[in-house]
């Protein structure tokens, strides 16, 4: 009766307060729309088209079949014949025709505007490397005669990419390691968000204890004898209960309300089992670490600075603001740390690797120890807390 | 007096002491009290006399240093402490729920005393209020309620009326009295000694840790009236040997005297006196002395 009474009064609490609410859902809510729409173009399934002005002063049919051979590499991409100068150009020497067998061979030159991003230079000179390749090798075999005669460009180039191209056996073994260089920008920023959403439990946790004890009420139920079980359950349970809602509600606005907003559907791949696992592990361990926060801080305000600092640190450190993929290899081993990293991790085991339920049982069962250490020290200190708790005397 | 009509003890402190930790001095030593069902007790002292130890001790959130606390039967204890112990983000009835099931009331009781405790706090009407939306005055109040709400032998009130206005004081008085009147004893301790002169029949008056004062109210308060006089500057020279030749003991006052027990043969005397005086006293006084004039005449001045 009075842990259901307690659990009630919490949860009302919480739905009453804006702020709260607010960290709990919204935040994280638009963090993941805005997260996954910024980083849509770097982290995606299919690369964005290009378009690029290739310059040939030589109208000759390797020139063409450079062209060819170049557009059929960069499948979606413009290749226009001339256009502004701030834009990205392929020149073909004047004497292309004449130097395409020289060894060594000067190929074509290269210019891109400043914003023209890394990866799509590495990109469009992956694809000129190829697509030369594919010209020279046609003129070699046009010049020793084994180019049958009479064929069309077109056939020409299904011969030439026939030639250039090996079958190479690609096996991944999925569900292993850091996968967040695998990972969509849905992929990548739904369990981020979400996980980073879960943590901030800690904040209307630990905020309500310390306004617990400054009110007093504290001092009612300790003379009332309430036992530290019950006061300490009065605070997990409805904060369990707001991650698990966190996960659902979150996990839905990836699969539904992202393509509203023109973003890929998240799609849950792997074990469902896998999902409940993972939920209820991250939820005990942010629950846990309120408790601890709620005991550690001394006034509402420290239980703010000390809470969202700690979950800023673990965030940044933990791959949630920037995929671990781009950090150096220092920061990834820095990253182990965070259990908002273990979280993701075993997130994107699931979401990309397709995971099972042992899958993710390694980073389940980190999150586990993690609630277990911050739950014994909690409710060691929420203990002392509670003995602290004096008959105060303002006037 | 309310205490003669109820014998049970409620509560027995033997030789009571607390020392806190790394105090050279303890708060409170030697303490011996014995509180009787249907007696309320002012409990008064300047600050750091060791009020809110013997609070804390009273209501095990501290533990005894040395001696003991007796409980006659089970400690059923209600408190209304100085802090608003609710939450201001529910509403009125919200708080009392709470707390009703916080003490375990059930069935009739459960409405019983929810209806009592709302008539006695006037918060029929606040009931569907969030409580950061009452009035200072209503949180006291309220504050007050969900103590009246517990079943208890004993009550702690600790200054339970600060904020509250004149008509609700009133209100709030007379449920302390009701309680004292159904049997249940009470500590009500306060600033405002015109509260503890009206609810309480016992004043303990503690100084340093110790009790320096245990005494009835009415005992202490005295039937007798009295009278004072002081002069702006020096009192007459003749005055004390007038008060000599009417057989009246004086107490003398830095420009005046306080004469106790004194009949109206003896008070016209001193009127004829005063008017043949070429300066007239700044203060004159007849009646009863109220227990702040006590509390500061025995506690030295002290606050």
């Amino acid at each position: 009766m009075r842990l259901r009474a307690l659990v009630r009064k919490e949860i009302l609490l919480l739905l009453r307060d804006p702020h709260a609410l607010a960290v709990l859902f919204i935040m994280p809510t638009l963090f993941l729309v805005i997260m996954a729409g910024a980083m849509s173009s770097y982290l995606q399934d299919r690369l964005p088209p290009l378009e690029l002005v290739l310059e040939a002063p030589q109208q000759s049919d390797s020139s063409r079949f450079f062209l060819s051979a170049l557009q059929a590499q960069l499948p979606d991409s413009q290749l226009l014949s001339r256009g502004p100068a701030e834009m990205t150009r392929i020149r073909l020497a004047a004497d292309f025709d004449e130097r395409l067998l020289d060894t060594p061979h000067q190929g074509p030159s290269l210019s891109f505007p400043a914003q023209f991003d890394r990866l799509s230079r590495q990109r469009l000179h992956a694809a000129v490397t190829i697509a030369l390749a594919q010209t020279r090798l046609r003129a070699y075999l046009q010049d020793s005669g084994a180019l049958q005669e009479g064929l069309t460009s077109a056939e020409q180039l299904e011969l030439i990419q026939q030639r250039t191209e090996s079958q190479i056996d690609e096996q991944e073994r999925l569900a292993s390691g850091d996968l967040s260089n695998q990972a969509n920008a849905t992929q990548m920023s739904v369990p981020a968000w979400l996980i980073f959403g879960m943590f901030f439990v800690v904040l209307p946790m630990a905020g309500s204890f310390q306004r617990e004890q400054q009110s007093g009420a504290l001092l009612r139920f300790r003379c009332l004898g309430l036992g530290l079980g019950t006061l300490a359950l009065s605070k997990l349970l409805p904060y369990l209960a707001i991650n698990l809602l966190q996960f659902v509600v979150l996990l839905s606005i990836g699969i539904y309300g992202l393509p509203l907003a023109g973003l890929p559907a998240l799609e849950l791949n792997g074990s469902l089992a896998a999902y409940a696992l993972l939920a209820a592990s991250i939820a005990l361990a942010t629950s846990s670490l309120g408790l601890l926060l709620a005991a550690l801080a001394r006034s509402s305000e420290q239980a703010l600075l000390l809470g969202g600092g700690i979950n800023i640190i673990l965030a940044a450190i933990g791959g949630i603001m920037v995929p671990k993929s781009v950090m150096p290899e220092a920061m990834r081993q820095l990253a182990e740390i965070s259990p908002m990293s273990w979280a993701l991790d075993a997130f994107l085991t699931l979401l990309v690797g397709h995971g099972s339920l042992n899958d993710v049982a390694p980073w389940c069962v980190r999150l586990l120890l993690f609630a277990a250490l911050a739950g014994a020290s909690g409710l060691f200190l929420f203990h002392k807390r509670v003995q602290q708790t004096q008959w105060t005397t303002h006037y | 007096m309310a205490n003669s009509c109820w014998c049970s003890s409620v509560l027995e402190l033997n030789q009571l002491g607390y020392r806190y930790p790394n105090a050279q001095q303890p708060a409170l030593q030697g303490i011996d009290l014995h509180l009787q069902a249907g007696q309320c007790l002012g409990l008064l002292g300047s600050n750091g006399a060791g009020k809110t130890t013997l609070l804390s001790l009273l209501s095990g959130v501290l533990p005894p240093s040395s001696g003991a606390i007796t409980w006659q039967g089970e400690r059923r204890l209600g408190l209304v402490p100085q802090q608003l112990a609710f939450y201001s983000g529910l509403k009125v009835r919200e708080n009392l729920e709470l707390f009703a099931d916080l003490y375990r009331l059930r069935g009739h009781e459960r409405r019983q005393r929810l209806d009592r405790c709302i008539t006695s706090t006037a918060l029929e009407d606040k009931l569907e209020r969030r409580a950061e939306r009452l009035s200072g005055g209503e949180q006291r109040r309220l504050n007050f309620a969900i103590g009246l709400l517990q079943p208890a032998e004993l009550y702690l009130f600790d200054e339970a009326t600060v904020g509250v206005d004149a008509s609700s004081r009133q209100l709030l008085l007379a449920a302390v009295q009701e309680l004292v009147a159904e049997g249940k004893a009470v500590i009500y301790t306060s600033h405002y000694l015109d509260e503890v002169e009206r609810v309480a029949d016992r004043i303990l008056l503690l100084h340093e840790g110790r009790v320096q004062l245990d005494v009835d109210t009415h005992q202490l308060l005295g039937d007798q009236p009295e009278l004072f006089l002081e002069w702006p500057e020096r009192m007459p020279d003749t005055l004390l040997p007038l008060l000599g030749e009417l057989g009246l003991m004086a107490e003398q006052l830095p420009n005046g005297v306080r004469i106790a027990s004194l009949d109206v043969a003896q008070l016209l005397a001193i009127t004829r006196f005063i008017t043949l005086q070429p300066q007239a006293p700044s203060l004159l006084r007849f009646g009863r002395p109220s227990l702040e004039q006590l509390y500061l005449r025995l506690n030295g001045g002290r606050l």
